[in-house]
Parts: C-alpha cells; sequence; structure tokens
C-alpha cells in the first residue's frame, strides 16, 4: 500500500482546510479508492479522512427542497421514508449497488465525484436536476449535476474542492420516477446499462414532463433530451419503444468494454428506458386518482 | 509518513492503537491484535466479504476500512461473538445444519447474518440471500446457510 500523511477533521472548517494543502485527497467510505490505492490507480501524498466530519451525512426537507449531505450512505439512502416519497428512483438505484458491507460504507458524494459512467445513483438525481454545493477554502458554488460530470472519472471539482451536499425539488402532481439496472448477475455486480425516468402526466392523461438519464451508454451518465422530446406530449398507453428507439440512436454512443457489447448495450438501453417509463407512468397515474 | 493513533470499542473493549495509517483494520486486527477470524480472499479488492467485521452495528469489509476510519466507532469480530465460553447462537446453528465446511468464509458470513437478524429478525429466504450476496463461499454452497439463519432465527436463538 503507498505511504501518505494522514487527517481526519471533524468539523468542515478542518476539512477546508486540510484539502487546501497541495496533494491532498478526500477520502469518504473508501469503498473505491482503498482497493484503488492498493492497485496503485490512486495517490494522494496528503489522505482527508471525512468520517469525523458529522454535519455532511444528513437527509433534510427544507420545504421546497430535499437536500442529502454528501456521506449520506447508500443503505441511508436506501431506508429512509422522506427520499421513497421524493425520489422513488434513489432509492431503488442506492438499494441495487453492491452489497450490503459496500451500501454501509459507500456514500452519495463519494458516487458522484468517481464520476463513473456507470455510477448506479447518478440517473435518479439527473432526472430530478440536482444541484451540488461544492465548497473550498475560498467559498462555495452552485452547479448542476449534469455540468458536474465530465468524462469518465472526470469532474468540474477545483483545487480543495469537495462536494457538501446535494438537493432537488420534489415533483408535484401525477408524477413517477423509477430506476432500472441491468447487469451480469443480480448481486455485486456493476451496471451494464441503467436508467431513470421521471414523468409528469397532464389532467387528459398525456406525458406533459418527462426526464430521463441513462448510464453506460456513454462517456458520462447523460440525459436524453432526444428521447425526451419524442415521447412528450404522448399518451403512455401508446407503444413508445419505437419512439424510443429512434430517438436512442441519435443520442447514445455505447462502447464494448469487459462487461458488455455496444450491440447489447443499444437494445437494452431501449428496453431498460421503456421498462422504467412505464413503472414510473403507473406511479403517476396512482398519485393522480 | 506519521503514525496515528486509534480508539474504539472491539469486541465490547476499549482499545487503542497505533499505526502507520495506509493499513486497514484488517491489517490491524490479524497483524497487531491477533485476532485472525477475519480473513483476506480476495486481496483487498471488497468482493469475497471474508473479512466482513460488524462496525457500529453494520456489515462491513475490513479490507476496505483504512484504520484512521474506526476512530470512535464500535467494531465486533467473530473472536467477540463468544459469551462466557459459549458459542453464540448463530454459530451454533451453522454447525447444527451442517453451514460449514472449510470454514474459511464462515467468520465473515456469520457476522454479516448477524448484523442482518439484528435490523431485520425474521428475513425472507429472498432477504437472506440478498444480505450475503457480498459474502462469497466456494465449498459449503448457500442453502445450508440459509437453513442454518433461518435455525438460528427460529429458537430465538440470536442475540
Amino acid at each position: 500500500m503507498q505511504e501518505f500523511n494522514y487527517h481526519r477533521p471533524v468539523t468542515i472548517a478542518e476539512l477546508k482546510e486540510f484539502l487546501s494543502q497541495p496533494g491532498a485527497r478526500i477520502l469518504a467510505g473508501g469503498t473505491d479508492i482503498v482497493p484503488r490505492m492498493r492497485q496503485g490507480k490512486f495517490s494522494a501524498s496528503i489522505l482527508v479522512d471525512t468520517s469525523g466530519v458529522k454535519a455532511m451525512r444528513f437527509i433534510e426537507d427544507q420545504g421546497s427542497e430535499i437536500v442529502l449531505g454528501a456521506l449520506t450512505t447508500h443503505q441511508e439512502t436506501a431506508d429512509s421514508a422522506l427520499l421513497q416519497n421524493i425520489n422513488p428512483a434513489l432509492v431503488t438505484a442506492a438499494e441495487s449497488i453492491g452489497c450490503q458491507q459496500t451500501r454501509c460504507r459507500g456514500t452519495l458524494g463519494g458516487n458522484i465525484a468517481n464520476a463513473s459512467p456507470a455510477a448506479d445513483t447518478l440517473p435518479p438525481l439527473l432526472v430530478f436536476d440536482a444541484t451540488l454545493l461544492l465548497q473550498n477554502k475560498e467559498g462555495e458554488r452552485w452547479i448542476p449535476i449534469e455540468k458536474f460530470l465530465l468524462g469518465p472519472g472526470k469532474t468540474d471539482l477545483r483545487e480543495g474542492e469537495f462536494i457538501h451536499s446535494i438537493s432537488f425539488k420534489p415533483m408535484i402532481g401525477s408524477w413517477g420516477a423509477a430506476f432500472i439496472k441491468v447487469g451480469k448477475r443480480s448481486g455485486m455486480a456493476i451496471s451494464v446499462a441503467n436508467a431513470a425516468v421521471a414523468v409528469e402526466l397532464n389532467d387528459k392523461g398525456k406525458i406533459s414532463d418527462i426526464r430521463i438519464a441513462l448510464g453506460s451508454v456513454a462517456p458520462t451518465v447523460i440525459r436524453c433530451r432526444k428521447i425526451e422530446q419524442a415521447l412528450l406530449g404522448k399518451e403512455p398507453e401508446m407503444a413508445l419503444m419505437k419512439e424510443i428507439h429512434d430517438a436512442s440512436q441519435e443520442e447514445i454512443s455505447p462502447i464494448t468494454d469487459i462487461r458488455s457489447t455496444e450491440e447489447y448495450r443499444d437494445h437494452a438501453a431501449v428496453v431498460i428506458i421503456h421498462r422504467a417509463l412505464e413503472n414510473a407512468v403507473e406511479q403517476a397515474k396512482e398519485r393522480g386518482r | 509518513m506519521k503514525e496515528i493513533t486509534v480508539s474504539f470499542l472491539l469486541n465490547g473493549k476499549r482499545t487503542s492503537v497505533t499505526s502507520l495509517p495506509n493499513r486497514t483494520l484488517l491489517d490491524v486486527l490479524r497483524e497487531d491484535l491477533g485476532l485472525t477470524g477475519a480473513k483476506d480472499a480476495c486481496g483487498g479488492e471488497g468482493e469475497c466479504g471474508a473479512c466482513t467485521v460488524i462496525m457500529n452495528g453494520n456489515s462491513v469489509n475490513s479490507c476496505l476500512v483504512f484504520i484512521g476510519q474506526i476512530e470512535g466507532t464500535q467494531i465486533t469480530t467473530i473472536e467477540g461473538l463468544m459469551d462466557k465460553g459459549e458459542f453464540h447462537r448463530l454459530q451454533k446453528a451453522f454447525v447444527e445444519a451442517g453451514a460449514v465446511q472449510c470454514g474459511f468464509c464462515t467468520p465473515g458470513v456469520i457476522l454479516t447474518a448477524k448484523a442482518l437478524l439484528d435490523n431485520d429478525p425474521h428475513p425472507t429466504d429472498q432477504e437472506i440471500r440478498e444480505g450475503l450476496s457480498g459474502n462469497l463461499c466456494r465449498c459449503t454452497g448457500y442453502n445450508k446457510m440459509i437453513d442454518a439463519i433461518h435455525l438460528a432465527e427460529q429458537g430465538g436463538l440470536h442475540d
């Protein structure tokens, strides 16, 4: 294991101070960083451990917005009754990550900052237009999550900056939000493709708002605006598979890698969007009653 | 690289260790504290669950936890399950159901099962399967483990 100097701040002010040192990297749950450091794929001369910073571990209903501390674990997200009501797609995604052991350690902020194209919590955050609060010693700024993700493992995080919290607005009216993923097996598998769909139906039962995000089909998790456009105003009962398929051809660019092939991902993306849409529409009708 | 000192509750006892920070909880348990129940089977990838311990009520992979991260936590290892010379009811149930063959994965499986039952005293087969999905076994197979966990649960066996 490589060498590093270790700091364990307990306040956010201390965290900012330690992270402002050159070569400092942040450690959240460690489920990704620890094995990568062991393999020499991640290096830090100073490791700043956040396990003592309790003020960044919360799930709060602030009225117009739901705010989640970046250190909220996947298990805490999965167990949250509040989130089940507000963003059920995020709860399903958190439940599907890794196994019990990794869900109890891995954090939402860590999953976002890792910026894996296959990250499961990202599609449900993208369809809720989540905003990240980033902080460092100099100050703070808000950024839409979509703008934050730049490429595989690449984000807009600047020197000394960390994700403090994630916020999004609840949907209102007849809405639903669902997450579906496909992997090689159900336990411990990294997604071959994943999708989140959030939908709102108007009083005529037509799609009045739709947001779709896909993982593992492009360098980052992406919003699929062309597919959204193709479905807007449609009746959800119609067989929309063809619309999804045709619009997806211009939007996604999956590759063949160790987990799957381009062809399979192309096909799976259409199927999981359709399934997630069906599930979200079912919820929307239930809420509209 | 500077050494750090970490204090935590290990199997109910206040414990303090001084270590280089680039070691994991698994390293310290096995090499410094002589507790070899937690095993390394996958080489520190967090894939196999053989190093599972209970940390603040949750099962975690001790190979993925740097030693500094356990400051102020409560850790239970398989060595801490015995009470006054008696095996824990889950341990007895694993013997009873024949859920132990080579035994290498067993400490991790039993601790995962304990955290599972502590959170949900009557899990379904499916919930047990999902709960154990982070623990690999290469010889016994999983059905007998599920039998054992139900056995521990039925007798009101778990503490």
